[in-house]
């Protein structure tokens, strides 16, 4: 505010006011439009061969960094979901196997049981038989056995009795 | 003389060149004012703040790298959705008027002058405006550029009407262009000066025994009507740089895409 008071500048005011808007002071025009064209076009320059250039280097850059993150990250992706599904694949043939070799095992077990079991019974059969036989041959002895008694003690009754061993009577 | 809201716009000469006669404006003085320095002010700003966002661009960018690209995508998108494929290409000059017209609105608010207050600054854009549209209709469609005041589908009856409408609203353009953009910052800044010149009244009013109690909450609500103004201001400088590039690129478009979209 403080240069509105030097004189020479006054008398400019003086003369504006006089012709209203100093806007409309028409000898003043002529600078300030060839001025401003040539900032314009000193602008216009920097901005169409400099600037504009520069910025857009760097949005085709952040698209392609973006595309490629993406890109890379859809790869990463689908090597995971592929290894996550070579994974269950691997499981689920481990789980097969296993139910496999463990039907297998009890089978086997249980044909081994069955053989033991029936070679036991071959063996408890041919020892019961055995056995039965034993038996049958101890009682046949027996058997004989009670007849010789039988005669034998005839015998020692009789010759108590008579004093004298029966003749001819034998068990 | 300190509460004469004219004042503030009253080009004053810094280094004085003489003058000249100039054949449409007549005696030209030349010379390196207030306007001027105002314009280089802006300029240079300009010509800085773009120079530190491109210096040392990133792909992940930081804060003023963020505001360079936001300015330059709002552009960027607005041409490329109003004039579309050729967006592009135009850009550049949409842009410049954009980022010139914005630095001297901003720093109209920050200094004590601001060239778009100007209207031979605001004409300026609006004849490069307007010239560009000129000589792309004419060099891109030849004659086939006044087709632009014949609009298809019209009834024959009433086409010597529209042509006439047409013509004239296209022969406005210039100036509406200009005395919009004048207009805006002209009035806000008259109406800060008046208003900061109330606070300077009723005070020395006030303080010279007059008005009584009335004095000193008159200047407050002044002084705070010239805070409200302000902030008022800092939208319209923008709004105004952003509706002359928004009008560049449709007037831009016309001829561009011109019998197509139209």
């Amino acid at each position: 505010m403080a240069e509105e008071t030097t004189p020479a500048q006054t008398e400019g005011t003086t003369e504006a006011h006089s012709a209203g808007l100093p806007q409309f002071q028409i000898q003043h025009w002529g600078g300030q439009i060839g001025y401003l064209l040539i900032l314009f076009a000193i602008l216009y320059v920097l901005v169409s061969k400099v600037y504009a250039p520069k910025i857009r280097r760097i949005f085709d850059e952040r698209a392609e960094a973006i595309t490629g993150a993406l890109a890379s990250a859809k790869q990463v992706q689908a090597e995971a979901a592929a290894q996550s599904a070579a994974a269950e694949k691997a499981l689920s043939d481990a789980r097969a196997q296993a139910t496999a070799t463990a039907a297998d095992a009890k089978s086997k077990a249980a044909a081994e049981t069955r053989e033991r079991q029936a070679a036991l019974e071959a063996e408890l059969g041919a020892k019961l038989g055995e056995a039965e036989q034993r038996i049958r041959t101890a009682r046949d002895a027996a058997m004989l056995n009670v007849q010789s008694i039988a005669t034998e003690t005839a015998q020692a009754i009789v010759k108590k009795l008579t004093g004298a061993a029966p003749a001819g009577v034998k068990g | 003389m300190a509460a004469d809201p004219i004042h503030q716009f009253q080009i004053e000469k810094l280094v004085d060149f003489g003058q000249v006669n100039l054949p449409l404006l007549g005696q030209t003085d030349l010379a390196f004012t207030n306007s001027h320095l105002a314009m280089t002010i802006a300029f240079t700003a300009i010509v800085l703040f773009m120079s530190a966002v491109t210096a040392n661009m990133k792909v992940v960018p930081g804060r003023l790298q963020t505001a360079g690209e936001g300015l330059f995508g709002l552009i960027d998108n607005l041409a490329e959705s109003i004039i579309g494929h050729d967006g592009k290409k135009y850009f550049p000059f949409v842009f410049t008027v954009f980022m010139l017209i914005l630095g001297m609105n901003v720093l109209g608010l920050l200094l004590t002058f601001t060239a778009t207050t100007q209207l031979a600054v605001t004409g300026t854009f609006a004849a490069l405006t307007i010239g560009l549209v000129l000589i792309i209709g004419f060099a891109k469609h030849g004659l086939g550029f006044f087709k632009l005041f014949v609009p298809s589908g019209v009834p024959i009856v009433l086409l010597p009407v529209i042509i006439v409408i047409e013509f004239v609203s296209f022969l406005l353009r210039p100036v509406t262009l200009a005395l919009r953009l004048f207009g805006n910052m002209l009035g806000g800044h008259v109406a800060l000066k008046v208003f900061a010149g109330f606070v300077i009244a009723l005070g020395s009013m006030d303080a010279a025994g007059g008005l009584g109690l009335l004095g000193i909450p008159g200047a407050a609500l002044s002084l705070s009507m010239v805070v409200a103004l302000t902030a008022l201001e800092c939208l319209v400088a923008f709004l105004q740089a952003f509706v002359f590039a928004v009008l560049t690129c449709i007037y831009l478009n016309d001829v561009v895409n011109l019998g197509h979209g139209h």
